[in-house]
């Protein structure tokens, strides 16, 4: 192997894995056979090996040479980025959301309130979740930086949306302290409805069963729960007020901020205490005797909606808490602008 | 120094601005890698050999170019010319650039 040799296939072995490696290879040697010839040709020297060394220097390092050839040196490239940034976007968040509510689901129903075990469940929760988010973020990487690969170009450019841009759509920054009509008359509807069923059709919340000409009606909460009945009524309708006043007003001031955290505070500890009271759901492997098919397992079914009780009042904890932060941001930022 | 770098770049980009058009506008007639390279230098357009045969290839993919092996005095070369396609954008090429010239020369009287 002579040194034109070697220098080829050392370009060779810098090369993608592309079709056409050994078209270029071949070229490459074609070329560099041209340039010795002519360099002979124009100096009158022979050719030899120093004739070689000199041109194989001014051509350059086999790494720089593939280098010109690699039409993909991105890992994701500019025309996928975007996309890239938009599904890390959202994936991140959908996983970083649900393992925050799987962790408060287990801190708040496995162990004494704010113990060391709970502490424990909170820590190791936390770091689950960054390995969790980094393992997420690592995977969407090599989604993509495959896709890159092989992806034809005309579906990269397809995924391009060509909507017109309106610059319209540059909307003003609403007033921080605007209320949001349409939020409030849905939080009164939805605020109603709970409160109408709770108090006036507790029997639909349950579940009917049909056997044998027969209907049985299993109620999906315990006594336990409408227990706090009168303390669910008393936020919803405080709730109401609130949201009525609001309408009216249009603007929040600090008076309504502060009923508003106050009543979003409430909720939660409410909620918590709800979530921590055993026997809350009034289904018991007891209650799926009735069941037509008497395959269905009465224990798992139960620990199913016990479960899934659960998960909703987290739901609700996390909701609450977030409009509290809102309330209680608006807050400090009012009196930040008024100081 | 800020300025000799800032000065290079400048060249630099436009200089590949105008080798895709240099290059299509000289494959009428078929050539192989290094003999363009020469003819374009004689013209007196240096291109680095790095650019030009990277370039010469995307040509092809796209399909303005064609390119064929031949085996001349024992050694195979790579003969390049203009497509069907190619000869069809040639001219909408030249006439932007003959804009861009006519712009840039008011510009810079």
């Amino acid at each position: 192997m002579n040194l034109i040799d070697r220098y080829v296939a050392e370009v060779g072995k810098n090369l993608p894995l592309l079709k056409g490696r050994e078209d270029i290879e071949k070229e490459l040697r074609s070329t560099l056979e041209d340039m010795l010839e002519d360099r002979a040709s124009t100096t009158g020297r022979m050719r030899d090996e120093a004739m070689e060394i000199e041109l194989l220097k001014e051509y350059g390092s086999p790494q720089t040479v593939a280098a010109t050839y690699n039409p993909q040196p991105y890992l994701i490239g500019p025309r996928l980025f975007p996309f890239f940034l938009m599904v890390l976007k959202i994936v991140i968040t959908v996983l970083v959301t649900v393992l925050l509510i799987l962790m408060g689901i287990r801190a708040v129903t496995d162990t004494p309130f704010m113990g060391a075990e709970f502490v424990n469940i909170i820590g190791k929760g936390l770091g689950g979740i960054v390995s969790a988010a980094i393992a997420a973020f690592g995977n969407i990487v090599l989604v993509f930086a495959i896709l890159e690969r092989v992806l034809p170009d005309a579906q990269i450019n397809a995924l391009k949306t060509d909507e017109e841009w309106d610059p319209a759509s540059l909307a003003n920054e609403p007033d921080p302290d605007t209320v949001k009509r349409g939020e409030l008359i849905a939080e009164i509807v939805f605020t109603f409805v709970g409160l109408a069923i709770l108090n006036l059709y507790p029997e639909i919340l349950g579940m009917f069963v049909f056997k044998e000409g027969d209907t049985f009606f299993i109620p999906m909460f315990s006594d336990a729960f409408f227990k706090f009945i009168p303390w669910i009524n008393a936020i919803f309708f405080a709730e109401i007020v609130l949201d009525i006043y609001l309408l009216r007003s249009a603007l929040w001031t600090s008076v309504t901020r502060v009923a508003k955290i106050i009543i979003e505070a409430a909720s939660i500890a409410l909620t918590v205490v709800i979530l921590r009271t055993p026997n809350i759901v009034g289904f018991t492997a007891e209650s799926f005797k009735n069941f037509p098919d008497s395959s269905v397992n009465g224990e798992l079914l139960m620990k199913i909606f016990n479960i899934s009780f659960s998960i909703a009042l987290v739901i609700v904890i996390i909701v609450a808490g977030v409009e509290l932060a809102k309330a209680a941001y608006g807050l400090i930022r009012m009196n930040y602008r008024t100081k | 120094m800020a300025n000799t770098e800032s000065l290079e770049n400048v060249v630099l980009e436009l200089r590949r601005g105008v080798i895709t058009l240099a290059a299509l506008s000289q494959l009428g007639t078929e050539q192989y890698g290094y003999s363009l390279l020469k003819q374009l230098s004689d013209l007196g357009l240096e291109v680095d050999q790095g650019t030009l045969y990277p370039l010469l290839r995307r040509l092809e993919a796209q399909g303005l170019l064609v390119s064929v092996w031949k085996l001349e005095e024992a050694r195979p070369r790579r003969y390049y010319i203009i497509s069907a396609e190619g000869k069809k954008i040639l001219p909408k090429m030249k006439k932007e650039w003959a804009g861009i010239v006519s712009v840039m020369d008011k510009m810079l009287a």
